[in-house]
This record gives C-alpha cells, structure tokens and sequence, in this order.
C-alpha cells in the first residue's frame, strides 16, 4: 500500500509536470479547460534550437557554468574540508561556513556587488561564477565534512607506514574512497548553480543569461509556451546527472 | 655507544598540560620482540606513534641501527605500525591489500610473493575476497600479511588482538610468534593483557605515569612486585582450588 503511494506519489511529483511542460512547449494554442492543447507545433523548438539560438546558447552557458563551478567546488572542498577536519579550529571554521546559509545568495551579492564592480567582474561569466564560489564552496565543505574522520586518517597513516608519499596514499587510497563523497558534492554543487536565479542576475546584471534566468524571463514576458520549453531543458541535465550519479554511486559499492 | 637495533632516548611528550611520555629510553637488539604494558592513556600508543613517525615528540631521539629516524618522514623509516582495528583498504582484495607496499616498492615477483604470503597466513583461497568479506581474525591476518611482505625494519603492533575473541587471539598469538621468529623481526607489542605480553615477549617493558620501565629479563619483572605476576597467579592457583572443591 505505501508502496504504491509512494510510486504515485513520484508520478505525480516529477513524471506528471515533465510531461505536463513537454505538452506546453509543443503547444501552438492550449486553452482551459481543454486536458490536451488544440494544436501542436514544433515551431518554439526550430526556433530555439536553430533559429533564434538564444535558449540553446543559455542551455551552454548554463551547462559551463554549473560543470565548471561544480569542479571547483569539488576539488577545493575536498581539500580545504580535510585541513579544516584535522584543525584544532574545527568548529570555528564549520561555523564560518554557515554564514552562506545565514544570509540569502541575494543578500551576499548585495554585499559584494560594489567590489564585483570595481574588480570589473559584473556582468561577465568569471564575475557571477565567483559569486555562485562564495555560496556553494561552503556548502561543498559541509558536505566532505563528516568524511574526513579518524578511521580515515589511521588509514592514511597505515598507508604512509607502508611506504607511499603524500601523493601516492592520495592517488591510490584517500581518492577511491571518497568517490561517493565527491559524486555527491559535484552533484549538489552542480545544481546550486543550475537552479540560482538572484545572485546571477544580480552580479550578471541581466548579461549572464542561464537558462534558470530565461525562464524568470519568458515568465514575466507571459510566454509560457517558451518558458516551458526553456523549462524542459532545465530539468533534462539534472535528470541525467542523478542518474549518473546513481550509476556511480552503486558502481562504487 | 651500545650496539642495540633500536635505541630511544629522552623522549617527552606533552598534550596540553599533561606530560604524557617523560624522558623515555628504550633499548632493543635485533630480532627482539618487546611487550609493552600499562593502563589506558599511560602513553603506550603515543610513543609507537612516535617511533612510527606518526606523532612528533617535544624532545628526544630515535635511533634505528644507530641511524637518527626521527627526523624522517614515516614512509622513510621503514617501521609498520599495526592498530588494534586491521585497517584494510576497503576498496582492495585481500590480495591487493598484501601487494600494496610491494607495488610501491616497485617490487619484482609480487604475486609470488604475495601467494607465499598468504600460504603462510593459511589463506591461499581467500585472496579474492574483499575486506568486508572476510572475518575479524581474517582480516587481522592479512594486515599482518600486508606488513610482513615488505620486510620492515620495526614492527609497531598496538593491541592487534585486542577485538579478537579467546580462541581466535590464541591462534593469531602463536601465527605471529611463529611468523616475526621466521623473519627475525624486531617488533614492539602493545597488549593490556599480561598473559599476552608473557606468552609474545622476548622481553617486558612498562609505562606508569608517563615513565617507562624496562626489565633486563623476563624473570626480573616476575620479581618485581609491582608487575602484577603475583595477584595473576594467585587468582589461578584461587580458581584451581576452587574447582577442586567443586
């Protein structure tokens, strides 16, 4: 019974509004209370992905951004969570990186919009992944937190006594290991990325058009035609992403 | 200047305001097997740590065939320490997990080697197996195995069997006395068990309040009212007596 809730459940929470935004995006004319639209077209996806260009060009973007910043805050993180582990200044540090949470993307980049200003990293790409660094690097941190441990660190050791260098004990243990822990932290950084709309239009100034702003675009325009389709390539590289990472995750086990 | 394998001297250890290790000196010939003994927290797993290279001593030296290593990094020093967990990579065989210091070693003939390795650990059928499939005294075996295989200088073992139940503590006791006498290794033992540090000890050696004491022979620290040999036998020859009269 709650088996079967729960499938439902699952339908209607993530099959139902993908096929439901799919629909809209093929739609020439869909009134209420029609279930079905009258016409269908696939004149808004020529457009987009040949004509005009302009979604497929945000899907790119939003594609480097997020991959990008994603790498980077899996690579830092896992570094900068071990020294903060090992520190006698732990909790000093983890409580550092609450700040983020404390305060809204949208409040941080009120912050520091002026010194984006002056370094000229408003409006450009370099500028709004920075932004995004600040919000998601603390969150990546958190995330490797609870990995780093004392079982981990005897290993470690234990593999320094049986010879290998720094960069070997890495190589061959510490970095099969925390694979599930840096699929995770990809993951999750890539999606803070994928789906932040204020702080990149904020420091983007309207310039750094991902696919989460054309979104927040058409449906101000009252396109909705265009923001559906906008919004089916939205949620198209998370879906494979969770499925790679679930590959992998069970590949690691 | 005295010909021992391994020589300590004078070394402090302080963690805060506790002085955990005061002024140790230790001596060891080659092919000698140490039991170290002492209550938790005494120190006994700060000083392996130590000669392992894993700790930093406050002051002091370490010598090793005469040669200054505490200025050596671990993986310079040739010296295995063993904890009481195995500690076996999770992600690599039983086989891998022997052949993992030979491949850094760039050793010649490691499947050999490690086959022999475990032939002698009684394991040759086990070695596909990975570490969550193998048994307590399984994998304290191959952690064995993945240290002996190198043939280090100084083995650092500290409580290994120290989760094990009775019956398998008594087999992985003898394995190992059999395999260090083998190789002629050098080892330290940390046990809290004084029957275990009779049985493994070539020699005995204790730490109370941060200071160590090390006996000349094994018959001098029976002597020594302190070592706790007396109450050890008293309350054997207690529970002889009592099954007798049962």
């Amino acid at each position: 019974m709650i088996s079967k809730v729960l499938k439902y459940s699952f339908v209607l929470a993530v099959v139902f509004p993908i096929v439901f935004l799919l629909g809209l995006s093929l739609a020439q004319q869909w009134q209420f209370p029609e279930i079905l639209p009258q016409e269908w077209t696939f004149q808004h996806w020529g457009n987009s992905l040949f004509k005009q260009g302009d979604i497929l060009e945000s899907l790119f973007l939003s594609l480097g951004l997020s991959l990008t910043l994603a790498s980077l805050v899996s690579v830092l993180a896992f570094f900068m969570s071990k020294y903060i582990a090992y520190s006698k200044y732990r909790q000093q540090y983890m409580r550092l990186t609450l700040v983020p949470y404390i305060l809204s993307p949208v409040v941080l980049a009120v912050t520091f919009q002026y010194y984006f200003t002056v370094a000229n990293l408003s409006g450009n790409f370099i500028g709004v992944l920075i932004a995004q660094l600040f919000f998601a690097l603390p969150f990546g941190i958190v995330i490797f937190n609870n990995f780093w441990n004392a079982h981990l660190k005897s290993i470690e050791q234990l593999s320094f006594t049986l010879g290998a260098s720094a960069w070997q004990s890495l190589l061959k243990v510490i970095l099969p290991l925390s694979k599930p822990a840096i699929v995770l932290c990809f993951f999750q950084s890539f999606l803070v990325s994928w789906f932040e709309y204020g702080l990149t239009q904020f420091i983007g100034l309207g310039k750094v058009k991902t696919l989460t702003v054309m979104v927040f675009n058409f449906i101000n325009e009252a396109n909705v035609f265009y923001a559906a389709l906008a919004c089916v390539m939205l949620i198209l590289p998370p879906i494979l992403l969770l499925y790679l990472n679930k590959r992998i995750l069970i590949l690691a086990r | 200047m005295s010909q021992a394998f391994l020589r300590i001297h004078q070394l402090d250890k302080q963690f805060g305001q506790d002085q955990i290790l005061k002024g140790i000196n230790l001596e060891l010939t080659k092919g000698q097997t140490l039991s170290l003994i002492g209550a938790s927290g005494s120190g006994k797993t700060t000083l392996l740590k130590i000669v392992a290279g894993l700790e930093s001593a406050d002051q002091g030296k370490i010598y090793l065939r005469e040669n200054r290593i505490d200025v050596l990094a671990p993986q310079q020093r040739k010296i295995i320490y063993l904890y009481q967990d195995a500690l076996l990579f999770p992600h690599l065989s039983a086989f891998d997990n022997i052949a993992f210091g030979l491949k850094l070693q760039k050793a010649k003939h490691i499947p050999a080697q490690v086959n022999a390795m475990l032939e002698k650990l009684g394991m040759q059928d086990q070695g596909h197996k990975m570490p969550d499939q193998l048994s307590g005294g399984q994998k304290q075996r191959i952690a064995f195995g993945r240290a002996l295989v190198i043939k280090p200088q100084l083995l650092l073992l500290d409580e290994p069997f120290g989760a094990l139940d009775p019956e398998i503590r008594s087999h992985m006791q003898k394995l190992f006395k059999n395999l260090v006498s083998s190789q002629n290794l050098t080892a330290i033992f940390v046990t809290h068990d004084l029957k275990e540090a009779i049985i493994i000890g070539d020699n005995i050696a204790k730490i109370e309040q941060g200071n160590l004491i090390q006996y000349d022979s094994k018959s001098a620290f029976y002597q020594d009212e302190k070592s706790g040999v007396e109450d050890e036998i008293l309350f054997w020859k207690h529970l002889k007596n009592e099954t007798n009269e049962d």
